[in-house]
């Protein structure tokens, strides 16, 4: 069995998700479930439920009036909205943990992954690009598979950041080089089986290759650009670092400008600052 | 080893006259941390500053003076002169202001960070003793209150004493 043939036998274990978040992920995803049954689903999952309600009651989302309950969320925010919450929270328990093979404290990957989300929104209006309903939900996920190889198949990143520095090579290319595989294309593998939606899944897997993407992907190309400013502003990065190489052709067609990218950082603390409390 | 770790996250800043503490600022990519050190008072002082010039949001300064260099190197200064250090007396470090590969100019605020950086200091007529800045790599700052020791962590690389 080569390298990369055993990484994606050990991610593809689906002891990371319990059983009823699966079922979840099949339900959400299912374009004829009934809000009733969505809210059946999500009250089911008691951790989910509060941790939903917390993000739609939290300073970042801002909902006028509080939002108390999956019934109420429904009705109030409507199932697209709710879907998204629910995508958004759905991992945050293994975001949370520490990522060994990266190196990332427990609380750095989720606060990356949320600060991506974040800076793809906030570009997007920066810049007046408008991305699709997922761009949020495709933010917080891009890094997926950094948590199945740091933490499922741990990693070991040593010769991967030697062959890296030696060759002035990006990460993502250097996993690639050695595993067979990168974190983007696991991340990708995990999120299709996962149920996660075709824009979600195509995001995540053409993230730091954004010339890649099965045509125009206003969405993807903000997640790029907003990931590279989560790195260069050191939010969450652990062994990669810097070693990314953001596509100037994306930034140019996006019209980023300087101004542009220092305002984009600032929003993304404040941004992260807001949302803190909805997942301590 | 210090007892005492305090970190210092972006956007924020520090002064300790205990030396028993040591600052450090994690993950320096194209963030500067800002260190000063005082021998004879024995203090020390850490800014973790994101972003150049506080113009772009001035009431963004107000809140979060130690986001910008402009508003946050003074504060810095202050904050230490509160607890005996002078500023002439200080060794001045900076360390961090990189870059990601092969970053277009849009994407190189770590070099705007460096520069914006130098001129505060030259209008208040002090300067850098070392400066550990640029390329491509991701750094980490830590500054031992009790002796002054400071030094800078590369990933996979050793400590490096400044």
């Amino acid at each position: 069995m080569s390298r990369r043939e055993e990484i994606l036998a050990k991610s593809a274990s689906d002891r990371y998700l319990p059983p009823s978040r699966l079922e979840l992920l099949r339900i959400l995803r299912d374009p004829d479930a009934s809000a009733a049954t969505l809210t059946r689903a999500i009250e089911c999952d008691p951790t989910l439920t509060a941790n939903v309600l917390r993000l739609a009651n939290s300073a970042y989302f801002g909902f006028a009036r509080s939002v108390a309950s999956v019934a109420d969320a429904v009705w109030r925010l409507g199932t697209r909205n709710l879907r998204q919450l629910v995508l958004t929270t759905a991992f945050s328990p293994m975001q949370k943990q520490a990522v060994k093979g990266y190196d990332l404290p427990p609380g750095d990957m989720l606060k990356h992954s949320l600060a991506v989300a974040v800076g793809a929104e906030k570009l997007g209006r920066l810049l007046k690009v408008p991305g699709c309903d997922h761009l949020f939900t495709a933010g917080i996920l891009h890094d997926i598979g950094k948590i199945a190889l740091g933490t499922f198949v741990e990693l070991d990143a040593a010769p991967i950041l030697e062959l890296a520095t030696r060759e002035g090579l990006p990460f993502v290319e250097a996993e690639q080089r050695i595993l067979g595989i990168d974190h983007a294309e696991l991340g990708a593998f995990l999120a299709d089986r996962w149920n996660l939606p075709d824009e979600v899944v195509e995001i995540v897997r053409w993230h730091h290759e954004p010339e890649k993407f099965s045509g125009r992907n206003p969405a993807g190309d903000l997640v790029h650009v907003a990931d590279a400013l989560c790195i260069l502003g050191g939010i969450g990065i652990g062994t990669d670092g810097l070693r990314y190489r953001p596509s100037e052709e994306v930034c140019d067609r996006l019209g980023l400008t300087e101004t542009a990218t220092e305002q984009a950082l600032s929003m993304i603390l404040l941004g992260l600052e807001d949302l803190e409390g909805a997942f301590s | 080893m210090p007892a005492k770790q305090r970190i210092i996250g972006i956007a924020d800043l520090a002064a300790s006259a205990d030396p028993d503490e040591q600052l450090v600022a994690y993950s320096l990519g194209s963030c500067i941390g800002v260190a000063l050190y005082d021998p004879v008072a024995k203090v020390g002082g850490l800014l973790h500053f994101m972003l150049p010039d506080s113009r772009m949001d001035r009431k963004r300064a107000e809140t979060r003076p130690a986001l910008f260099a402009d508003s946050g190197v003074p504060l810095l200064l202050r904050t230490a002169a509160c607890l005996g250090l002078e500023a002439k007396r200080a060794r001045i470090l900076a360390v961090g202001g990189a870059q990601v590969l092969n970053a277009p100019p849009s994407l190189r605020v770590g070099e705007r960070n460096f520069e914006v950086l130098r001129k505060i200091l030259d209008e208040l007529s002090l300067s850098l003793d070392t400066a550990e800045v640029g390329g491509t790599v991701n750094r980490t700052l830590f500054l031992e209150v009790g002796s002054g020791k400071a030094g800078v962590r590369t990933p996979g690389g050793e400590t490096k004493y400044l």
